[in-house]
């Protein structure tokens, strides 16, 4: 059986098919007007699901962070070990890392002097990034010194820098910044070299992801903190990343809203030609109806010729769409093939499902229109 | 028994203020087997009869009865089934789907149904009116008797009782005129229909075994 015998089946749909053949340029040049509108829609939802993949890259690991300080009613000045092995207990599988800072000044050989401050922790691998240079799991002799520090004051990885009358040798260079707040110039040294402090100035948990930072956050929080007492003060970047995070979203939603916009102008495009296409074949569809073709099976036809027209029209438009995707995402989030992923491939199937949708909603006006004219009016015209 | 009966039927119009009277008190039947043309001249309301026998169109008073069955009273829908089962139409401009080849547009009227395939059927009336070598040529391919003869064919498709034709020679010339109307009582006396012809055409109305003047709605002896 041909394709041509199968598309007979249905002879709504052939017919639909033969008639669309009748005038090509219009039947192109409505198909084109829903092209636009589905590249409009699925180009841009796919431009946005790729901004918002290279902020949530960008953020990275912040947001999956947790910082906790002493708060304004700790009887304490800092975070005591006994509560840090709470904050252990609540935190699970999370790393937590208790840091205590300080400052101090370095003296390079020529005499010239920088103030830096000072870190001390075990767990510098989890927090810092080493340029060059080692980077242990567990820091417990040597230290760690900002990249921009070390050239300004001539130090090699190698030499030694002092704190509290201790010498420390350079096991590594970190990236000015890297890694929490430490910023400018920064000394990483193992806890012990502050062991002269009692408390801890704060304690960082690395979470898996921005949800469980959230969670852990919120359990800390509850755990020391009742009513509005503030024993503990905590810090959590998983809300700034909910605010991007909505904030792109209603940025998809406006896109997405301009792409419509041109779906809707397509949409009476089609109206247009199907109403135009309909006056002109009223005689034709009189005679269709003085020999009985049922008012039913006109309506079919001619809901079938806007059916085409949106389903050539969102195909041709969703692998155009396609393309566009695949380009905005090499150069947003510098890689292509995450244009297959569902959060942007959905976009392809709305802009498709769209294009059908309002294809049907415009002939239905005309399809209807045509199907309960009186055929001997029809006939007379 | 009539295959199609019109009793007293009064059809009228409103034109703004005033009503029009196309049929006035009209009464007709045709039977199996015979030619009816239906004369007069233009505004006599000789298309009204004929969309009333086509059941196209609803009287204002009077009755239709197809077959021995009232259906004057039908819903469009149900004259359309009636149209679909027992009636054919040949037009006086054809009214051939241009997109669709000789045979497609025979088949046309049973296209939607797809419990019988009358594919067959309608190669084999195109055979019948001579156009066995034209069933793949589309209208523009063919001229303007073989037209006729298709859109006489699709009339016939699907074995209707009566067959309507409006003004069917009056497109052709006198020659391809008289073809067609040899055709038409060949196919009458073969599928025993009734054939209702509305015309201006002396020539038709020479083939034609009985003929009915109207003149303004009435019928005139």
């Amino acid at each position: 059986m041909s394709i041509r015998d199968l598309l007979w089946q249905l002879p709504s749909v052939g017919m639909a098919w033969r008639n669309l053949g009748r005038s090509r340029v219009r039947t192109a040049l409505a198909t084109l007007g829903i092209i636009i509108g589905v590249v409009a829609i699925a180009s841009l939802g796919m431009a946005g699901v790729a901004i918002q993949q290279q902020a949530t890259s960008n953020l990275g690991g912040i947001a999956d962070e947790v910082t906790i300080r002493s708060g304004t009613d700790s009887t304490t000045d800092g975070v005591t070990q006994e509560q840090v092995d709470r904050i252990r207990d609540v935190a699970g599988d999370a790393t937590v890392i208790p840091e205590k800072t300080n400052s101090t000044t370095l003296t390079a050989r020529d005499g010239s002097e920088r103030f830096v401050s000072v870190t001390g922790l075990t767990r510098a691998s989890t927090l810092y990034e080493v340029s060059s240079g080692d980077n242990p799991d567990r820091l417990r002799s040597g230290a760690l010194l900002t990249n921009s520090t070390a050239r300004q004051l001539g130090l090699e990885i190698g030499d030694p820098v002092e704190y509290d009358g201790q010498l420390y040798r350079i096991r590594g260079l970190i990236e000015s910044g890297g890694g929490g707040f430490g910023g400018g110039s920064e000394l990483v040294l193992p806890l012990s070299a502050l062991r002269d402090q009692n408390y801890y100035d704060s304690v960082t948990i690395v979470a898996s992801d921005g949800d469980e930072a959230q969670r852990i956050s919120d359990a800390v929080e509850t755990r020391f903190n009742e009513g509005d007492e503030e024993i503990l003060s905590v810090t959590s970047f998983a809300s700034i990343q909910e605010n991007v995070g909505s904030f792109l979203d209603t940025l998809n939603l406006a896109l997405l809203g301009i792409g419509s916009i041109s779906l809707i102008v397509a949409s009476v495009a089609i109206l247009n030609v199907m109403l135009m296409s309909t006056i002109e074949r009223r005689g034709e569809i009189g005679v269709l109806r003085a020999v009985g073709i049922r008012r039913g099976e006109v309506l079919r036809m001619i809901l079938a010729e806007a059916a085409f027209l949106g389903i050539i029209g969102g195909f041709v438009g969703a692998a155009l769409s396609l393309g566009v995707g695949l380009v905005a995402f090499e150069v947003l989030a510098g890689d292509a093939t995450l244009v297959f992923g569902w959060a942007s491939v959905r976009y392809l199937l709305l802009g498709f499902g769209f294009a059908v949708v309002a294809s049907l909603l415009s002939g239905l006006y005309p399809a209807w229109k045509a199907a309960n004219d009186p055929p001997v009016e029809a006939l007379r015209s | 028994m009539s295959v199609i009966e019109l009793t007293d039927v009064v059809k009228r119009y409103q034109n703004g203020e005033e009503v029009i009277a196309a049929l006035d008190h009209v009464d007709f039947q045709a039977d199996r087997g015979e030619m009816v043309t239906i004369i007069g001249p233009s505004g006599s309301g000789k298309s009204t009869m004929l969309n009333m026998i086509g059941l196209l169109d609803t009287p204002t008073a009077g009755t239709v009865h197809l077959d021995g069955r009232n259906v004057t009273d039908f819903s469009e829908d149900e004259l359309t089934e009636e149209r679909r089962s027992g009636i054919g139409f040949v037009f006086q401009d054809f009214h051939l789907l241009p997109m669709l080849t000789a045979t497609e547009n025979v088949e046309l009227p049973s296209m939607w149904d797809t419990s019988v395939d009358r594919h067959d059927r309608a190669e084999d009336l195109l055979q019948r009116v001579g156009l066995g070598d034209r069933l793949d040529h589309t209208p523009d391919q063919l001229s303007g008797g073989q037209r006729q003869r298709v859109a006489i064919a699709r009339a016939l498709i699907n074995e209707p009782d009566i067959l309507l034709a409006d003004e069917p020679t009056g497109n052709l010339d006198q020659d391809t005129g008289a073809t067609i109307l040899d055709e038409l009582t060949r196919l009458k006396e073969e599928e025993d229909i009734a054939i209702v012809a509305v015309t201006h055409d002396e020539q038709l109305v020479e083939y034609a075994d009985r003929e009915v003047n109207l003149v303004d709605g009435e019928i005139g002896e």
